[in-house]
């Protein structure tokens, strides 16, 4: 938008400008767009239209609008929703339940599942959003552990570590449907969450993430906008657990285990914190490096949380900006250099 | 001011004013239930709320120091223990063999001490690593959101070393069946192993050697110094990087001799930190962040309430108790049982 101001003397505005225009109302750039065009026919070039690869993409899809709901709460308000996977969980296994006990239909689940989440969320977030945000941030996590403990323990109702098998979305066991339903998830999360943080919403949110006692001072309510963001954060992750509960077919309760958490937050972190489309991107490198690594190197269990947990420690340390930070200054960089 | 006051009051009022605070309250009720319980089930509920609470508050003791002292809300903590029982494992167990073959009883006795001390010096020396190579270059980069930061970078840590135990080591339980080759004692109708008696006594000793170097000697009171205020530490002239480091040392060496000393009770796997860190978190929540010598009454409360739990209710419903125990807390008074006595948290 930038370039057009320097270039446009014009007063026709051309077609491509307008889309370039409707686009950015809508937070994707060019570049973004050939990206998601590219990862559109992606399933049917020939080494990711077979069907396991076509799996890593589905997860990588997954991860990514994971990344984003949750770059949504750390990168904006500062706060860590330790407890990610475990809300993720409650709307996977609220929707799955629904559909085996109730017969109702996954498509209706997935959106009925993110409620409780959302609940939980604000209950958490009221309880603890009014303290320092280490407390949203344990609390969460005892909630999570709740949870976990819970599921594990109803068997009556969970079934428990035996797993739940819960009907899918659709009748097909080709994975390219159940691809092109998470990328729209994921873009429909990207285009919501961005369109909030465009709004007074969310500069309130980033001037209490960058200094709360100014942000109170100039008149913002930190407590509410913090629950309010929590909340949504925990809605996204009921919705897309619900989609998670209708791909795999199958619930055990080590969907809710910290260490997916952790997962998420590192890809997030490593993405770069406050971008939201930086962890989206990153999510598909990585799966596909880790499930190659995984893949290749099986007598090597949990390589792949290593990789995850060193390249975190790094980017704090070194790159708190990650790979969005490393993006802009590139792009600023070539942008200068053209200009030249 | 206030302890004068205290002083002119007769003892009986300032008993009943603690006996309304929420920690009197609460002491109060764990007393009762623990003799309830006791009377109801037998003394054993009360031997292993006290040995476990040993070790509990030893944990806690070092999470809630590095709080206070640095800021860190130390998700690696359970890792510390872990290292504790792993060492103590591969120092005892060869010891342990060897003397099967030819026994000695000097040997016999000295061994297990042996285990349990190296697994400190171990964990202190990890602690020391961690603070140089990890938060030292973040300390020096930037502290902005320092608590949250920290909070993550220990995620990460916690996650490296936990795969890189079950990398080298493979994730196969490393336990032993008891410390000392001794028949239980029994006291007061009470079988009470070796083991355990050791355990307890070794937290007791421990913290009363904690609490001395914290308020007696010229280091320790640095240490609080620097809690209190660290710019006004620097002022004085206090070297804030060897303290800093101190406190780890300290923090971690505590969690792994915890772990060391009842290696008996939990064998050494590579998530076998993540209980311990999930119990020393409850007990810092629970008496509030940073609050050091209420952690030690902390974590005598959350092991009564975990071997209440456990026998009353069943094994697999330990987290869902205490959470529920936390989130009733937090609604009535958030900054914890005891209050948080951390000043100077510029954190959101």
């Amino acid at each position: 938008m930038k370039d057009n101001a320097y270039t446009g003397t014009t007063n026709k505005i051309s077609i491509s400008d307008q889309i370039t225009a409707a686009l950015g109302s809508l937070g994707i750039t060019p570049i973004g767009l050939l990206l998601i065009i590219v990862l559109l026919i992606l399933p049917f070039i020939p080494p990711f239209n077979q069907e396991h690869i076509l799996r890593w993409l589905v997860s990588a899809a997954l991860l990514a609008a994971q990344a984003i709901a949750f770059d949504f709460t750390t990168g904006y308000i500062n706060v860590v929703n330790f407890g990610f996977a475990a809300f993720l969980g409650l709307g996977a296994y609220t929707s799955g339940l629904l559909a085996v006990n109730l017969g109702l239909s996954p498509w209706i689940g997935i959106f009925v599942g993110a409620i409780p989440a959302a609940l939980v969320g604000l209950l958490t977030g009221l309880l603890t959003l009014k303290l320092r945000g280490i407390f949203a941030a344990v609390m969460a996590w005892f909630i999570g552990l709740a949870m976990l403990g819970l599921t594990r323990n109803l068997v009556d109702i969970t079934r428990g570590p035996m797993g739940l098998s819960t009907p899918t979305l659709l009748d097909t066991s080709s994975n390219r449907p159940y691809f092109y339903i998470i990328v729209a998830m994921m873009l429909f999360t990207y285009i919501v969450l961005r369109k909030v943080i465009h709004s007074r919403y969310g500069l309130a949110f980033r001037a209490i993430g960058q200094n709360m006692d100014a942000a109170r001072a100039s008149g913002i309510n930190p407590t509410y906008y913090r629950v309010f963001n929590f909340t949504l954060q925990c809605l996204i992750a009921g919705w897309l657990g619900g989609f998670y509960a209708h791909y795999f077919g199958i619930l055990t309760p080590q969907i809710m285990l910290t260490s997916r958490t952790v997962e998420v937050l590192a890809i997030a972190y490593i993405g770069g914190r406050g971008s939201l489309w930086g962890g989206a991107v990153i999510a598909f490198p990585f799966i596909f490096l880790i499930e190659g690594l995984r893949s290749n190197l099986t007598a090597l269990p949990g390589l792949h949380l290593v990789i995850y947990g060193l390249l975190l420690v790094l980017v704090m340390i070194f790159y708190p900006g990650g790979f969005a930070e490393f993006y802009n200054k590139a792009s600023n960089w070539v942008k200068t250099a053209m200009r030249k | 001011m206030k302890e004068e006051k205290l002083l002119k009051e007769p003892f009986l009022v300032v008993f009943k004013r603690w006996m309304m605070s929420a920690g009197g309250i609460t002491i109060t009720l764990a007393v009762v239930a623990a003799i309830i319980a006791t009377i109801d089930s037998g003394p054993f509920i009360i031997v292993n709320t006290v040995v476990t609470g040993g070790m509990w508050a030893l944990l806690s003791l070092g999470l809630s120091l590095v709080f206070g002292v640095m800021n860190i809300p130390n998700f690696a903590h359970g890792e510390f223990f872990l290292i504790g029982s792993m060492t103590a494992y591969f120092v005892f167990n060869p010891m342990r063999l060897y003397l099967n073959d030819n026994p000695s009883a000097f040997l016999s006795a000295i061994a297990p001490f042996l285990g349990i001390f190296l697994a400190f010096l171990v964990g202190a020396l990890m602690g020391i690593i961690m603070e140089k190579l990890i938060f030292s270059p973040l300390r020096k980069r930037s502290r902005d959101q320092w608590v949250m930061n920290s909070f993550l970078l220990t995620v990460g840590i916690s996650v490296v070393i936990i795969n890189n135990i079950q990398l080298i080591w493979g994730a196969n339980f490393k336990g032993i069946p008891s410390y000392w080759n001794v028949d239980p004692l029994e006291f007061l109708g009470v079988r009470l192993s070796v083991d355990r008696l050791a355990a307890l006594l070794l937290s007791v000793i421990t913290l009363a050697i904690f609490w001395y170097f914290m308020r007696r000697t010229q280091t320790g009171r640095a240490v609080r110094a620097v809690a209190q205020d660290e710019t006004g530490a620097l002022l004085v002239g206090i070297n804030l990087n060897k303290i800093l480091s101190l406190t780890m040392a300290l923090s971690a060496g505590l969690a792994a001799m915890a772990g060391a000393s009842l290696l008996f009770m939990f064998p050494a796997y590579p998530t076998a930190g993540l209980k311990p860190l999930y119990v020393a978190w409850y007990v810092v929540i629970l008496v509030g962040l940073g609050n050091v010598s209420a952690a030690v009454i902390g974590g005598f409360i959350v092991a009564l309430l975990q071997t209440l739990t456990s026998y009353y209710i069943g094994t697999g419903w330990e987290d869902v108790i205490p959470t529920a125990v936390i989130i009733i807390m937090l609604i009535f008074k958030p900054s914890g049982l005891f209050g948080s006595v951390v000043k100077g948290v510029h954190e959101q």
